[in-house]
């Protein structure tokens, strides 16, 4: 008899009829449906950095897996309760918590399965757009986690009580668990506590998170801590099932305890399963009070110092990607801008942006040479982008040259990176600190805020491009009426005038611009 | 002695389901008549080892119930047909019984020839992968009865095995029973007494919980003569029993 040809394990061949017979496959086209519209589309729409992309597990596939996984896993828990086989399994030898394990993990293996053929799926189309580093796998494992989890809690569910309207009530307190835990991620702050991070769900990440620091795998070591407690305990609940049913039905302390000591699998089964709840309520709560330590990281994350290896912190050395530096047309180099590797998609996009823009100011006083993508942040606070140097480079991040998240892989990916490098220049604004980058990092991006003049100048110079900056910022509230009216008409007069005139009159008038001293009714 | 019962009882809060049954049977068909409500069911359920008996002394198999590990032996020995079959409407017949076979924890090699074996016992063969949820109410007690037999019981508990068959079913799963009882317990609870006479050697009769009657089918339509209820002489003897057990 070869290998192939030799029976089954009991146990083996029950689980073979479990998977055979699992309600999972029949909701599978609906689940990829929705898993398409939702976590890829989402996925999509972000720039093809690992990290970025790697972020729709927790925050989208998740979500969608949820509601089916522990919809379905109520579903075949409820089974012999709601099909009144009780009696007759009863009375079979194979322990109760076998057979239950067994049923669980006919659906468990085909939602992870189906989850991680998701995860798959995202990985090969991420990979085939990336231009630098690999699939991150702690996020993987926590939704992997998450996933199991939810099933036990379903399949718990289904086991203690049966009926027709588990499963359906089940999947609705799934989605509101999720939407739970979306918003304790939503309000993360030291003030407000750190136990957000055991949500899987949360904000997106830098967008340049893991390509100039490595992303700790602190807060993903916590997440699946937690949900693997909490699939423990619920496996040992299982074990008890019998007299925790017997003790629904009849209620009462005492009732209760002898329920729980007598009834069901021998009692070294049900001493096992104690002992595996009581693991997995330790493991939980250690997961929750390490939850109650985390920082906020140099990198913009947040670490568990009792978790944390210093080698995290260590900067990742940046492979750069150029665009050539060599001597253009005319006698000065041409505009270099290097970007890392990992954004190499948008090198072009980015140099064919900025390089008509520096054009129009070099070789005026602190106009940039060129142009670099730095890390998004430094020291834990986010970092704005700004010219420095001898001599002078526009040093940019990915995360705040982008204005609003939306739009840095969109139609006004360009625009912004020509504002951001303008603002810079005329406010003469190095890179600087723009708060801690744990909040919101996406919104802290707002143009910076120019003076009357220095906004009519920007104006005018990227009125070539075919578009206007919209006048935002903390100053706009006070140029309402005539005072935007005089600043658009600035900005007209100044636009009309040749090139060589307005470069000209920004020689003269450039320190006067910066500091401020320069009207809009003084521009030509 | 297969299943031996000392003054068993089982209530449920001031109900009194089972109260002070005793009974030693061997190898045979036995049947337990009684109205509805009388504990047939109950008793089935503690012989089943799904119900502990209240007080008493139960032995099955020549061995304790209340013993994990002996229960765990009876219970691959035994066979058991519910009065109300649940089952899953996506298995097919054979995946039905063969997995009970797998929870009876038969060894895997012999499982296949044993799930064959007893759904052709039933008649079932041209249906054997024809999903539950498609069969009538009859093919499905006949599905149940292959769960039961699967693993060639030693003690065989049958609730009602009969209900929902047709006359020709009915005669064939007396005949069943009767081949069974030659080397097995079978226990029959049931309120069709022609299944009774046709099929069991000894019958016991409940009323109240108790054991009112036991004897042999003509010993029991014996205890009718002269009684003028019933159409059939052994119902006659069963209403004449009952009517004696009445306070």
């Amino acid at each position: 008899m070869s290998a192939l040809s030799m029976p089954l394990p009991g146990a083996a061949q029950v689980l073979r009829l479990e998977l055979k017979r699992n309600a999972v496959p029949m909701l599978l086209p609906l689940l990829a449906v929705v898993f398409w519209f939702d976590t890829l589309s989402t996925a999509d729409a972000f720039p093809p950095v690992w990290t970025l992309r790697a972020s729709v597990i927790g925050n989208h596939m998740l979500f969608d897996f949820g509601a089916f996984a522990g919809g379905l896993a109520a579903w075949a828990g409820s089974r012999e309760g709601r099909r009144k086989t009780l009696d007759l399994v009863a009375t079979t030898s194979r322990a109760a918590w076998a057979r239950l394990s067994i049923a669980l993990a006919g659906t468990l293996c085909w939602l992870l399965l189906a989850f991680l053929a998701g995860v798959a799926l995202l990985y090969v189309k991420t990979a085939l757009e990336a231009t630098w580093g690999g699939p991150p796998l702690w996020p993987v494992f926590v939704g992997a986690a998450g996933v199991t989890v939810v099933t036990a809690i379903g399949f718990t569910a289904g086991v203690l009580l049966p009926g027709r309207f588990t499963a359906p009530l089940v999947a609705i307190g799934t989605l509101l668990l999720d939407q739970a835990g979306l918003h304790a991620a939503l309000v993360l702050s030291p003030a407000q506590g750190t136990y957000a991070v055991l949500s899987p769900a949360g904000l997106p990440p830098m967008l340049d998170a893991g390509v100039y620091y490595r992303v700790p795998p602190d807060v993903s070591i916590v997440r699946v801590m937690l949900m693997g407690g909490i699939a423990l305990a619920l496996f040992g609940v299982l074990g008890l099932a019998a007299g925790i049913r017997h003790l629904i039905r009849v209620g009462g302390l005492r009732v209760a305890l002898r329920a729980l000591a007598g009834r069901g699998d021998d009692v070294r089964l049900r001493m096992t399963a104690a002992v595996l709840i009581g693991c997995g309520i330790a493991a939980s709560g250690t997961a929750i009070a390490l939850a109650g330590t985390a920082q906020p990281d140099a990198a913009g994350g947040w670490m568990i110092p009792a978790l944390h290896s210093a080698a995290s912190d260590r900067p990742i050395p940046v492979d750069w990607d150029c665009t050539s530096a060599a001597a253009g047309a005319g006698v000065r180099p041409a505009f270099q801008v290097c970007v890392s590797q990992a954004f190499s998609f948008y090198l072009h996009p980015v140099a064919s942006a900025l390089t008509p823009v520096a054009a129009e100011i070099a070789g005026l006083p602190g106009a940039p040479a060129g142009a670099r993508e730095i890390a998004s942040v430094a020291g834990g606070q986010a970092v704005m982008s700004g010219i420095t140097g001898t001599p002078p480079v526009f040093d940019f991040t990915a995360d705040h040259v982008g204005g609003v998240f939306g739009d840095f892989y969109g139609v006004g990916m360009g625009q912004a990176f020509q504002q951001g490098m303008l603002d810079a220049f005329l406010a003469r604004s190095p890179p600087h600190a723009g708060g801690p980058a744990y909040v919101l990092p996406q919104f802290l991006n707002v143009p910076t805020p120019l003076g009357a003049a220095q906004q009519a100048v920007e104006n005018a110079l990227l009125a070539p491009f075919g578009w206007q900056p919209a006048i935002a910022g903390p100053a706009a509230q006070q140029w309402q009426g005539p005072a935007l009216a005089g600043i658009l008409a600035a900005a007209r007069r100044f636009g009309a005038l040749p090139a060589s005139a307005r470069h000209a009159w920004l020689a003269a008038h450039l320190s006067a611009l910066r500091a401020g001293t320069v009207t809009p009714a003084q521009i030509p | 002695m297969n299943v031996n019962l000392s003054d068993v009882r089982r209530s449920f809060g001031k109900n009194k389901a089972v109260d002070g049954v005793s009974l030693e049977l061997g190898t045979g068909v036995f049947g337990v008549l009684g109205p509805n409500g009388a504990g047939k069911t109950s008793l089935l359920r503690m012989l089943a080892t799904v119900l502990p008996p209240s007080s008493g002394e139960m032995s099955l198999l020549g061995r304790d119930p209340g013993a994990s590990a002996a229960r765990r032996d009876i219970r691959r020995r035994l066979g058991y047909l519910p009065q109300n079959l649940g089952y899953y409407g996506s298995f097919t017949v054979v995946e039905f019984v063969e997995y009970f076979a797998l929870l009876k924890e038969m060894p895997s090699p012999a499982v296949p020839k044993a799930v064959a074996a007893a759904v052709e016992r039933v008649d079932l063969g041209p249906k054997a992968k024809a999903k539950l949820r498609t069969l009538s109410g009859g093919m499905l007690r006949r599905v149940g009865i292959a769960q039961a037999i699967v693993n060639n019981p030693d003690l065989l508990l049958l609730d009602e095995p009969t209900a929902g068959l047709d006359p020709e079913q009915r005669v064939q799963f007396r005949s069943l029973m009767r081949t069974l009882g030659q080397g097995a317990t079978v226990i029959v609870s049931t309120h069709l007494v022609e299944d009774v006479g046709a099929a069991c050697s000894e019958v016991a009769l409940m009323a109240d919980g108790k054991v009112v009657f036991r004897g042999t089918p003509d010993e029991l339509t014996a205890r009718g003569q002269g009684h003028s209820v019933g159409d059939a002489p052994l119902e006659r003897g069963y209403s004449a029993v009952l009517a004696e057990a009445r306070p």
